[in-house]
């Protein structure tokens, strides 16, 4: 007891690179998470704020190496990715509506192996239907990230990584009102799960919009 | 000589070339609307050759440039003066002298330039020296030289022959299952591949037509992401394709028809192992616009005032550029707005800002900015819109338009 209770207040070591980890080119991030993304897996980022915009900075990384698939449920902001250095015209944009369309159009992607980067929404699947995307993007070396407000207990048992982004404070430029607009946004990016690494470490970031 | 033919609206512009079979067995498709015509061994001179061009032409019901000449920057120049010119040899440059720089079918740019520094016709140019020239616009504009000075070295490229390679199966029963119709796909695709290898083509397109047996026929067109006579490729994406297709009786016939055949043999990269495969790309596309019934696209950026008007989306279409980008990613990450659908959304005011939005508190708010389009057309749109962030961390974009209260989108 006294050696397990001594282990678990040991500060954590420096986290041995993880082999073929997806970089997102953030360096914090990267540090991190051992290297980056785990290759061939699902992974989630969660949070209310702050979850695009890591998720934006991970496809502009992957778009410099191949093609990126997003489920796009309406809501994306090509502006955006563009902004955040992501290049367009490798980023193929699939229109999902429903849940079965999400886990279909997912599936065919997972199998075909044309992307590195595939990022969903979250949606409501069977626990078997998670595995199986899971396996899937095991075999073909592909990184499945769903992007979601909260993970629901299938999700979070499929994921080898969960990422979990809150707002900390809003970055200001100039006074408020008519004078004033928002650069940015400071985040805490807290790591809940990971299949080779301690949870509980957080980073800091800074999101900051162009000029 | 060369006849060339120049046509304001090419429609029909394969069939038109077909007809100029009767004129002449040697044809160079520059492009939809121009063609030259090999005339060396043609019976006639050059104004027969033009009446049987006009004779054969004639159904297709176009206006027609017609011109002779040595080469085919003479003969084109011939058309462009008037319809029927002829250049006798040795008058090309008085001919070339007066034209425009349009002519030589190179960048607008680079005639803007030339046109800044005074060289606005093809006289003007053949009279620069040449070595100076070349050295200011690069080892291309000694061709443009060479062609003000009525010098063609551009190589006369023969269209190919149309070789119609097709199968077809009728008559051997009615297929009620999907099962019937691949075996039945396949086996025809196996054919037509054959016949690929035996000419040494590649097809860029293939057209499957399906006979009913109520007499209706349904036809789909496949392109393929590059030409390919890969049985296994076209197999994928034919049946791609008709995964999402219903039919209202049996089927009782299928034709393949391989198109847009071209010379055989794949480009393969030497270190290409982390490239994708054009052909996988074109059959997931197929496969998932199949099963979701709307195109895969990609979006292009613009600039506009409206949110929603600073993108479109595109089919996609695989990027031309290498697949390996050596620019360096970005290290910071960026705000990222997502476009809610539309709500009105409670707003109330304090000192004409927002103070509350939907029940929750603003605790800070920037804005407005004005917003003002299409003043002139019928629905003018007006809009103020602000930033907010709510006491729940909700960062916002919401706007006001009339009396009424909007959300936009959410910073993610």
């Amino acid at each position: 007891m006294a050696l397990k209770a001594e282990l678990s207040g040991r500060p954590s070591l420096s986290p041995q690179p993880v082999e073929g980890a997806v970089p997102t080119c953030i360096p914090v991030l990267d540090q991190m998470l051992a290297g980056g993304f785990p290759p061939g897996s699902v992974a989630t980022l969660e949070g209310a704020t702050g979850r695009w915009s890591v998720a934006a900075g991970l496809v502009a990384a992957m778009t410099r190496r191949g093609l990126v698939a997003i489920l796009d449920d309406g809501a994306l902001y090509p502006p955006g990715l563009a902004e955040a250095g992501a290049c367009l015209e490798r980023v193929l944009i699939v229109p999902v509506r429903k849940a079965l369309e999400v886990a279909r159009a997912a599936d065919i992607l997972l199998r075909s192996r044309i992307c590195r980067l595939i990022l969903m929404p979250a949606i409501a699947l069977r626990d078997s239907i998670w595995t199986r995307l899971a396996t899937l993007a095991h075999r073909n070396g592909v990184l499945l990230i769903v992007m979601a407000a909260r993970a629901g207990a299938a999700l979070s048992a499929a994921a080898e990584l969960r990422l979990h982004c809150a707002l900390e404070r809003i970055i200001m430029r100039g006074t408020h009102g008519l004078w004033g607009s928002f650069a940015g946004f400071e985040l805490c990016i807290n790591l809940r799960k990971h299949k080779h690494l301690l949870p509980g470490c957080q980073t800091h970031m800074r999101a900051v919009m162009s000029s | 000589m060369l006849l060339c033919v120049e046509v304001d609206f090419p429609d029909l512009w394969e069939e038109m070339l077909d007809a100029l079979d009767a004129v002449s067995p040697l044809i160079d498709d520059v492009r939809p609307g121009l063609a030259f015509l090999e005339m060396h061994g043609i019976a006639g001179d050059a104004r027969a050759w033009m009446a049987q061009t006009r004779t054969v032409l004639d159904p297709f019901g176009q206006t027609l440039r017609l011109g002779v000449g040595a080469n085919k920057i003479v003969a084109r120049a011939a058309a462009y003066v008037a319809d029927g010119s002829i250049c006798e040899p040795g008058s090309e440059c008085e001919l070339l002298v007066l034209l425009p720089l349009t002519l030589l079918d190179i960048e607008a740019e680079v005639v803007e330039r030339l046109m800044l520094l005074g060289i606005e016709r093809l006289g003007d140019l053949a009279a620069l020296p040449h070595g100076p020239f070349v050295r200011r616009f690069g080892a291309a504009a000694a061709g443009w030289h060479e062609l003000a000075r009525g010098i063609d070295r551009r190589p006369f490229v023969p269209r190919s022959r149309a070789v119609a390679i097709e199968a077809s199966i009728f008559g051997e029963g009615r297929a009620v299952d999907e099962a019937q119709v691949f075996f039945a796909l396949r086996m025809l695709l196996t054919r037509v591949c054959a016949d690929l290898a035996r000419c040494g083509k590649c097809a860029g397109a293939l057209h499957l037509a399906l006979e009913l047996e109520d007499a209706q026929t349904c036809t789909f067109d496949v392109p393929l992401a590059m030409p390919t006579a890969q049985e296994r490729t076209m197999f994928d994406m034919m049946r791609a394709k008709l995964e999402g297709a219903t039919f209202e009786s049996a089927i009782v016939g299928l034709r393949v028809q391989a198109r847009q055949l071209e010379e055989g043999g794949e480009a393969q990269a030497l270190f290409g192992a982390d490239d994708f495969d054009p052909q996988r790309v074109a059959v997931t596309i197929a496969r998932l616009e199949a099963m979701l019934g709307e195109r895969i696209t990609r979006a292009t950026t613009r600039k506009a005032h409206l949110l929603e008007e600073r993108f479109t989306y595109e089919q996609f279409e695989l990027p031309r550029k290498a697949m390996f980008d050596r620019t360096e990613a970005p290290h910071e990450l960026v705000p990222q707005l997502r476009l809610l659908e539309v709500r009105e959304i409670a707003v109330e005011l304090r000192a004409g800002e927002p103070s509350r939005v939907d029940q929750q508190v603003v605790m800070q708010c920037v804005g407005p900015w004005r917003i003002a389009e299409r003043a002139h057309a019928p629905s003018p749109v007006a809009r103020d819109e602000y930033d907010v962030v709510l006491e729940d961390g909700t960062f916002a974009r919401i706007y006001r338009q009339n009396t009424h209260w909007y959300l936009r989108g959410i910073y993610e």
